[in-house]
């Protein structure tokens, strides 16, 4: 029973690490992974998540309907953020780093202006569940729940609609998409409002297991960039999966052996060697695996 | 030993200090002193302390505002401790320069030592003539057992003084913004451009030891209010908050008496957090426990169900927490929504950060603190303390320690001032190494003069299933005496380190025991 309860545990560490570095990343798989543009202010735009979140469920509006409106609040602020400063910047991947950089210093500083340093507390919603000498929150497994359906969700977006088509023609080749019809501008600007909404509902997500302050983005930034990053380009979606399952697969032993500090040195040291091995990262690796048994089959 | 003789020296010079003046009682007659001073700016201030030597000319300082420079943490990681500090601050700046001031003065300090003991109803008799001291009424039967102890309720008095030594008192406070560069910065800036007269300033251990250097370096007087792990021997450093071996021993023979031996450590990742830990460990044996494991967080970390399955897999009897800051308090409501359910012991959390205030019940139930301030000490003289707050912060959820700290550190950094006549730096130092005490809201205060640390009235706080606080024992008063026992008296040898515990033998005899 004792070994038992244990293996779930470790289990429910895996999935509960795995689906951190997902949720981070959320936003960031859309931005970074689709349009290339670095955008540093991913962090910021969790925080303002967190923000909404915060003041809405104080305001006594129920938790679930505040991760959606914060969905919708940092949605529409990233579309005006693409409108008005973002699409001068396409092409110029050093200038849109800078640029983004610089809103995450406005909107963190002003959030510190506006709000103070920081805002109440949200509970953290749900019980536990226990198994043996172990015990899980409810919450946490429920956002593992959400994790796996906002990622099927957003293949299902990029794979099977007519916008997901039209973004992908858009962002392989603008020239040549905005010859067959595709307004691009439209399309950028849906894409960037979607990673940044999806930034906003992970930040609403984490917000009653974090304190929420101006600063807070920040946490989320190394491992969002890291989960993207060692999942590489080819394929955006599957990358991200493999990545975090495979980083999270790193972490959860040796964190669960040798402590929280070691479990980040070495997450951080197999992003390093994963990196190294598979420059194009996880997703090349994967793509290639599946482009060989086609050719034999 | 050597305390003795360096006071006997200070003391002999002016064999009447007067120190009841310092009390705020007759303020008179330093009024007509001030006023003289006023009219004769460039004369020498005369001083209640001949024998200090000025290393300033008084000319240049006896104008203008009394400087108090301040670094807290306003805004980020650390900023739920540094905002209550500065209020604490401004608070006893404005009463300062209305005013008022608490009781205290050199070696006339109320309170002091309690101890337990069997009590009778009415003080004993004794004979007159006896040089045996031969008992004629014992006063009754012995049969009550409590704290021989009594505390003074009525401490905020009149200074007979606006200000300091007339001059208005200047808070000149800076947002650290828990980032130890600028931390550095800051620290430059107030001494070399501002001139502060005193610098007040430091929440973690890695800001203090940030800004030392640089207090060395131009000798600033300095006051570090903080709760830490303790071990700084600095002739410019005056640390007010209690240290490790004032907390950490009463809180663990707690635990191990009512909950049991086997004790789990979980600490912030940086100088305070190693070295609680190492004292938590090394002292566990001496009262029966042991420490069966430690685990080290870094500061950024607020994701903690590794943590937590470590935790519920060693099954601890009890769990010290050593957390600090706004990423890590969220251990709280994790552990609770993961249903753990250890008792917990802590130095710091609760008494600080709120966390019961901030979290829903029950995150903080089973949480004992050895403190030695929070919001809720049941004291009429605390509860006067937090409505004169409260009146001046309507909106303010919590004064913890480090908050009472500062405010009653201004406050004796003000007597001390008025005492000496002056607010030159180089005699200030000395005028505190009077042995002062001082009746700050927790309870009377010791300044030690060898070692720059402050005995404290230590009470073992509790938090129930509500979050309701009540207290089970009270330490009137615990000396802070490591430093002392590593020999360290900084009125005879200077010195402007930090020890640690690796520094002490007698930590190594302990570890073997375990």
């Amino acid at each position: 029973m004792d070994s038992f309860a244990t293996v779930i545990s470790v289990l429910y560490q895996f999935a509960t690490n795995g689906a951190f570095l997902l949720l981070s990343a959320l936003g960031l798989i859309v931005i970074l992974g689709m349009m290339n543009i670095i955008n540093l202010a991913h962090g910021e735009l969790m925080m303002m998540g967190a923000y909404t979140a915060s003041i809405a469920w104080h305001r006594g509006v129920p938790f679930w309907l505040c991760a959606i409106l914060a969905f919708v609040v940092v949605g529409l602020f990233g579309a005006l953020l693409e409108r008005t400063i973002i699409r001068r910047f396409y092409g110029r991947e050093l200038g849109a780093l800078v640029v983004t950089w610089g809103i995450s210093l406005i909107l963190s500083q002003g959030a510190l202006a506006v709000f103070g340093p920081f805002l109440p507390a949200i509970p953290i919603p749900g019980g536990s569940v226990a198994v043996g000498q172990y015990s899980f929150s409810v919450y946490w497994l429920t956002n593992i729940g959400l994790a796996c359906l906002l990622i099927i969700g957003l293949w299902a977006l990029y794979n099977h609609t007519t916008f997901g088509l039209q973004a992908r023609a858009a962002m392989q080749n603008a020239a040549m998409a905005r010859a067959l019809g595709v307004d691009t501008g439209r399309i950028y600007t849906l894409t960037f409002s979607l990673g940044a909404g999806l930034a906003g509902f992970s930040g609403a997500l984490f917000a009653p297991t974090v304190s929420i302050a101006p600063f807070m983005g920040q946490q989320f930034v190394a491992p969002a960039f890291i989960t993207v990053v060692v999942g590489g380009a080819t394929n955006v979606i599957t990358g991200a999966v493999g990545s975090s399952l495979l980083l999270s697969l790193v972490k959860t032993p040796v964190g669960f052996l040798l402590g929280a500090f070691v479990g980040t040195v070495a997450l951080l040291l197999a992003a390093l060697v994963i990196i190294r091995l598979m420059p194009d990262g996880v997703s090349a690796v994967i793509q290639r695996r599946i482009d060989r048994r086609n050719r034999f089959a | 030993m050597s305390d003795h003789s360096s006071q006997d020296r200070q003391s002999g010079n002016d064999p009447q200090a007067n120190p009841s003046d310092v009390s705020g009682g007759t303020g008179a007659d330093r009024r007509k002193v001030l006023k003289l001073m006023g009219a004769a700016a460039g004369v020498a201030a005369p001083t209640y302390l001949r024998g200090f030597e000025y290393t300033r000319s008084v000319q240049a300082e006896s104008s203008g505002p009394v400087k108090v420079g301040f670094i807290e943490d306003e805004s980020g990681n650390l900023s739920v401790y540094g905002i209550q500090k500065l209020h604490a601050a401004q608070l006893a700046v404005k009463e300062i320069n209305e005013g008022k001031t608490l009781k205290g003065g050199p070696d006339i300090g109320a309170g002091g030592l309690g101890t337990l003991g069997s009590v009778a109803k009415n003080p004993p008799t004794i004979s007159k003539e006896g040089v045996a001291l031969d008992v004629v009424d014992a006063g009754g039967d012995k049969s009550i057992n409590e704290v021989v102890f009594d505390e003074d309720a009525d401490v905020f008095v009149d200074s007979g003084d606006k200000g300091i030594l007339g001059r208005k008192v200047d808070l000149i406070s800076v947002d650290g913004q828990s980032n130890n560069a600028l931390w550095q910065q800051l620290a430059r800036r107030l001494i070399q451009q501002d001139k502060v007269d005193v610098l007040v300033a430091g929440f973690a251990s890695a800001e203090r030891e940030a800004i030392r250097p640089i207090v060395d370096q131009f000798k600033q007087l300095y006051f570090y209010t903080n709760q830490y792990e303790g071990g700084v021997a600095d002739a410019n450093t005056f640390c007010t908050g209690p240290v490790c071996e004032q907390q950490v021993i009463p809180v663990v023979q707690y635990m191990v008496e009512k909950f049991g031996p086997r004790g789990y450590t979980l600490a912030a990742d940086y100088n305070f957090g190693q070295l609680t830990a190492a004292w938590t460990k090394a002292f566990a044996p001496l009262v029966g426990g042991q420490i069966i494991a430690e685990e080290f967080v870094p500061l950024s970390v607020s994701e903690f169900s590794q943590v937590i399955a470590r935790v519920q897999q060693a099954k601890p009897d009890w769990v010290m927490t050593l957390l600090v800051g706004q990423n890590q308090q969220n251990y709280y409501p994790q552990a609770a929504a993961a249903g753990l359910k250890f008792p917990m012991a802590s130095t710091v959390n609760m008494a600080q950060g709120y966390e019961h205030k901030r979290f829903k019940p029950p995150s903080l139930a089973n949480m004992h603190n050895a403190i030695q301030y929070q919001l809720e000490v049941p004291t009429a003289r605390n509860r006067a303390f937090v409505k004169r707050w409260m009146a001046m912060f309507p909106n303010d959820q919590y004064i913890g320690e480090m908050a009472q700290n500062t405010y009653f550190t201004i406050h004796l950094y003000a007597k001390a001032a008025r005492l000496a006549g002056t607010t030159d730096q180089a005699t200030l130092k000395k005028a505190l190494e009077l042995g002062w005490s001082i009746e700050a809201p927790e309870g009377s205060v010791f300044l030690e003069p060898g070692t720059h640390h402050c005995a404290h009235y230590i009470r073992l706080a509790v938090c129930d299933e509500n979050h309701n606080v009540k207290f089970v024992r009270d330490w009137p008063s615990i000396q802070a005496w490591w430093l002392q026992r590593l020999g360290v008296n900084l009125v005879r040898h200077p010195e402007y380190k930090q020890y640690t515990p690796d520094e002490d033998p007698y930590f190594k005899m302990f570890l073997k025991k375990s």
